[in-house]
């Protein structure tokens, strides 16, 4: 098993201690975390789910457009932030297991290192927009 | 691989009557490799010993730090053989986005907190970021990796080719904001170092009972070190950096603890201890896939 790059325990310890939604995904971007908060917004745990590939990951949770049409997974902003080292935000709906949708703002910034980029984080809200009322 | 501790108090030095028996010099470790080469790991004030107790002969030396914390460099300029034209030291430590190695190293050996600059040391000294990958020192490979602490910091692994390893972890918390005793082990801060190796000197500052006061200043409770030491399944574990305010009657009762602690934790019996200025091991070699040996002291 190798080990992970310090940089993303580092922030998979941070994202274990927050209330705010969170995704982690490493440089080749694999989902490899999210956290208590995530998992209740999805509603599945990560321990439940475990690690998921780049192109998994968009399609079980959506996400959707506007118009219910399924985003294109490189315009993610996850994928933004992993694969150009930019944050990168957007405003969508996902999909919990039980069917739910939920709009959301997204952030996603990179994980830059001395040896570059080690993946990316991001985090959620609901979203100020749909739901007509700040942070 | 021979073993030897120098000084193995963290933070500041501690010298005095409390603390004679486990000592009162910062971070220093010597290993001397199957074919004679000499690593100095960290050069807190131990290294001067250290250094007093090499021949005055011409020599080639490599100094590992874990960081730049003073506790870990300021034996530098107190280290004999860094004022001989005939040595040759290379330093090695961790990379950093705003300054280069000597740089670092440089606003210490520089006035007018030192009363000689590095340019004006005699010996012919080097100083190399420890590349991403591992990399060969005479018979042994070296690895480094970054490890939860406070600023750039480094743990290292050595395994000789007599197949003895040692790995050196003397500033970690593993365990900030993690569950040690059920993260997967890929999760776990400088695990891969420590993984069988015959040796584990690793960061025992705290007792169990200190560590909520300190939570997050980068070192580790008992618990949190024999734990992470249990999974990562080292021959020996030494814990190292003793607090400068624990007295030798003090860490008597972190060793008792830390026996308990180890023997809850299903460890076998003696295979960990409180790290003593002096001390001296030696690692033994191991045929890979038999079964562990322990290291005489």
């Amino acid at each position: 098993m190798t080990q992970r790059p310090l940089e993303l325990i580092l922030a998979r310890n941070l994202m274990s201690a927050l209330s705010t939604p969170a995704f982690l995904v490493d440089e080749g971007g694999v989902l490899v975390f999210y956290n208590e908060a995530a998992g209740a917004l999805l509603g599945k745990r990560y321990e439940e789910l475990g690690t998921v590939g780049p192109e998994e990951w968009g399609s079980l949770f959506g996400p959707f457009d506007d118009g219910g049409e399924p985003i294109p997974y490189d315009e993610l902003p996850l994928v933004v932030a992993v694969r150009n080292g930019r944050p990168a935000h957007a405003d969508f709906e996902i999909r919990s297991a039980d069917g739910a949708r939920h709009t959301v703002e997204v952030s996603a910034f990179p994980i830059l290192t001395a040896h570059g980029s080690q993946g990316a984080i991001a985090v959620f809200w609901p979203s100020a927009a749909k739901n007509g009322s700040g942070h | 691989m021979d073993v030897k501790l120098w000084g193995t108090r963290g933070s500041i030095p501690s010298p005095g009557p409390e603390t004679i028996r486990y000592g009162g010099n910062t971070s220093c470790v010597g290993v001397t490799l199957s074919d004679g080469s000499l690593l100095a790991l960290d050069a807190g004030t131990g290294i001067r010993n250290l250094g007093l107790a090499l021949a005055a002969e011409p020599a080639r030396l490599h100094i590992l730090l874990t960081h730049l914390h003073l506790d870990h460099i300021q034996g530098l300029v107190f280290f004999a053989p860094a004022f001989r034209a005939q040595t040759e030291i290379v330093i090695w430590g961790p990379a950093s986005p705003e300054a280069s190695l000597r740089d670092r190293i440089g606003r210490y050996i520089s006035a007018p907190l030192s009363p000689v600059e590095v340019r004006e040391l005699p010996c012919d000294v080097s100083f190399r970021h420890c590349p991403e990958t591992e990399w060969e020192i005479g018979p042994a490979r070296i690895r480094a990796a970054s490890v939860t602490h406070r600023g750039p910091t480094l743990g290292y692994r050595i395994d000789d080719g007599d197949h003895s390893s040692l790995a050196y972890i003397p500033d970690h918390e593993p365990a900030l904001g993690a569950d040690l005793a059920t993260l997967d082990e890929d999760w776990i801060s400088g695990f891969e170092l420590a993984r069988g190796a015959s040796m584990l000197i690793h960061d025992g500052q705290y007792s169990d009972a200190e560590y909520p006061e300190h939570v997050g200043w980068g070192h580790s409770s008992l618990t949190h070190a024999l734990t992470f030491a249990r999974r990562a399944e080292a021959d020996r574990t030494v814990l190292f950096h003793h607090d400068p305010l624990h007295s030798d009657d003090l860490l008597d009762l972190h060793a008792a603890e830390s026996r308990r602690c180890w023997t809850n934790l299903g460890g076998v019996e003696g295979a960990v201890e409180l790290a003593v200025e002096g001390a001296e091991y030696e690692l033994p070699s191991r045929v890979p896939g038999a079964s562990h040996a322990a290291a005489t002291a």
